[in-house]
């Protein structure tokens, strides 16, 4: 991406940006803080003019694009912080140790210190699971614990020697 | 001192309400405040209706602060100057620069000669028409949105240049009439570009030092200290008999390479823009629009042919940066508008005041500027329709 910088005596910066397919935004900085974009079709089309900002608003809007505001949410990673524990999602493999055993069987929170709060299964969620719900190979435990809990239970899990 | 108080006050609240007006319409703010000036100073009209409007006198307050006027535009101009530009769009600019300077110079000496004015009235003359209006240009470069299209690279291009040309030549002609004969004259030419040569390196290679000097946290000691050197800078100049409209300029590009210019640029234009409409206001009062009636000829010819004149040369400079006809069109449009750069100049000829300098040029410039901006203004406005037309009729010749 090409951006082209260009300095106007007596208003401010002017940016060019190039978008790909010939067309080109133009932002144009003054110097009391005002921004206005533009924008060009093709390089050889006159620019429209978008909007105008206050400093103040540009900057706001710019975070929301930067992705600051708001973060995309990235499905395999989530973190729900609750003060120091947190809640994660744990894939229950096929040669794991746990399945076939009873939440009593697995002592979970015994061993780690973190609580299963769910059991998903296929589309299912079987919500506050009691001591005697089995693990099935295939599930997800939603455990809820400290960062460090967490890394035991998946250990316990992962764990063919157990 | 009520008395100028009063009169201090009566012309920036003048300045004020010409300045809403004109906006209101859509036009330059810089014609109303010359207008407003004509109106309330001492000469014609003295009343309106029978009511006297001679409310201000061209009293030594309102020079002084006209004067400032003067140097905060050049301080500003040397400011926002762009070096780096200068030196990567050298080529491109010096070649619009140097054919914008010979067409619209040129005319300028050829209506001086033909109407039999001497070498100096003329010099002052070419220098007025051949200069356009930064603040005019660049505000309709920013209502049209033509800022964000091709056009713009030319217009400020061109705009560039002549910034830097306005500075030699002020600094030339202060010098050139500052002495009696030609040896006083070369004398303190010399005097002039050593001091200026001075300042230049100062500003130059004391961007450290600059630096250093209005680095505080304070907004009110910065805005003394900006404002205090650039009035301390231009004063020395003056008693030296050299331009301080061109030392500010210096003093101006010293501060460019620096960090503070954003900070001058939100803090210090303020006081620019007051004394510079102040500036205005003084041309306006110091004028006789009784004496435009003996330039009429002059101004009409000075109008149509300076007009084409830009129009020429803009489009040829849009051509050369490889624009099209629409776009070159509009160049030569946009840098119709002259303003305050040709009313600084005829501030320098109404202070030397020998022969038409101080009587018949002010009277032209300030008739010319208000023509030229009024005019530039509503080309830009109606661009599209004018380009439409002249590419339709070129189209149709063609087609012949």
């Amino acid at each position: 991406m090409t951006v082209y910088e260009t300095d106007v005596p007596g208003v401010g910066k002017k940016f060019e940006v190039e978008l790909g397919g010939g067309e080109r935004l133009v932002i144009v900085l003054h110097h009391d803080g005002k921004r206005e974009v533009f924008h060009k079709d093709d390089p050889d089309a006159d620019a429209d003019r978008l909007f105008s900002l206050s400093g103040q608003r540009a900057r706001e809007i710019g975070a929301i694009l930067q992705g600051a505001y708001f973060q995309p949410v990235d499905m395999d990673s989530v973190d729900v912080p609750l003060g120091d524990a947190i809640i994660e999602w744990i894939d229950v493999a096929d040669g794991s140790p746990l399945a076939g055993q009873t939440l009593a069987d697995a002592k979970i929170r015994q061993r780690t210190g973190a609580s299963v709060i769910a059991i998903q299964r296929d589309s299912e969620t079987l919500p506050n699971p009691s001591p005697e719900d089995t693990i099935a190979a295939g599930d997800i435990l939603v455990t809820l614990g400290t960062r460090d809990e967490q890394v035991a239970v998946e250990e316990l899990v992962a764990d063919d020697d157990g | 001192m009520a008395d100028l108080l009063l009169e201090v006050g009566v012309a920036v609240a003048g300045v004020a309400a010409a300045g809403a007006l004109a906006s209101r319409v859509g036009l330059s703010v810089i014609p109303a405040y010359i207008l407003v000036g004509v109106l309330l100073g001492p000469n014609a009209p003295t009343s309106i209706l029978g009511v006297p409007v001679t409310l201000v006198s061209d009293s030594e307050v309102i020079a002084v602060l006209a004067e400032l006027g003067v140097v905060f535009l050049l301080f500003f101009l040397g400011l926002e100057f762009s070096v780096e530009q200068l030196l990567r769009d050298r080529r491109s600019i010096t070649s619009v620069g140097l054919l914008d300077f010979a067409l619209n110079f040129g005319v300028g000496l050829a209506i001086g000669f033909a109407f039999g004015w001497t070498l100096v009235e003329t010099l002052f003359l070419a220098g007025i028409v051949y200069i356009s209006s930064s603040a005019v240009v660049t505000k309709s470069l920013i209502e049209t949105g033509w800022i964000a299209n091709d056009e713009s690279s030319p217009i400020l291009g061109t705009l560039v240049f002549e910034d830097i040309l306005i500075a030699v030549y002020l600094a030339l002609l202060a010098a050139v009439t500052s002495g009696g004969g030609l040896r006083d004259a070369a004398v303190s030419v010399g005097v002039a570009f050593l001091f200026l040569g001075a300042l230049a390196a100062a500003a130059w290679y004391g961007s450290a030092w600059f630096e250093r000097l209005f680095r505080t946290g304070s907004d009110e000691s910065f805005v003394l200290r900006v404002v205090g050197l650039t009035t301390l800078v231009a004063g020395a100049a003056l008693a030296l008999g050299v331009s301080e409209a061109v030392a500010a300029f210096f003093l101006g590009t010293g501060l460019s390479q620096t960090t503070h210019v954003e900070r001058i640029e939100h803090i210090v234009s303020p006081a620019r823009d007051l004394f510079a409409a102040v500036f205005f206001f003084a041309i306006g009062l110091s004028t006789d629009v009784t004496l435009l009636a003996n330039v009429a000829g002059l101004l009409a010819v000075a109008v149509v042919a300076t007009t084409a004149s830009k129009l020429v040369s803009g489009t040829l400079s849009g051509r050369l940066y490889g624009l099209d006809a629409r776009r070159s069109a509009r160049v030569g449009l946009g840098l119709v508008p002259r303003g305050e750069f040709s009313l600084v100049l005829v501030a320098l000829a109404a202070d030397v005041g020998t022969g038409r300098l101080g009587s018949v040029l002010p009277a032209f410039a300030v008739g010319y500027v208000l023509v030229m901006s009024v005019v530039g203004s509503l080309l830009v406005q109606r661009a599209d329709a004018l380009t439409d037309a002249v590419l339709s009729l070129t189209n149709h010749a063609d087609a012949r």
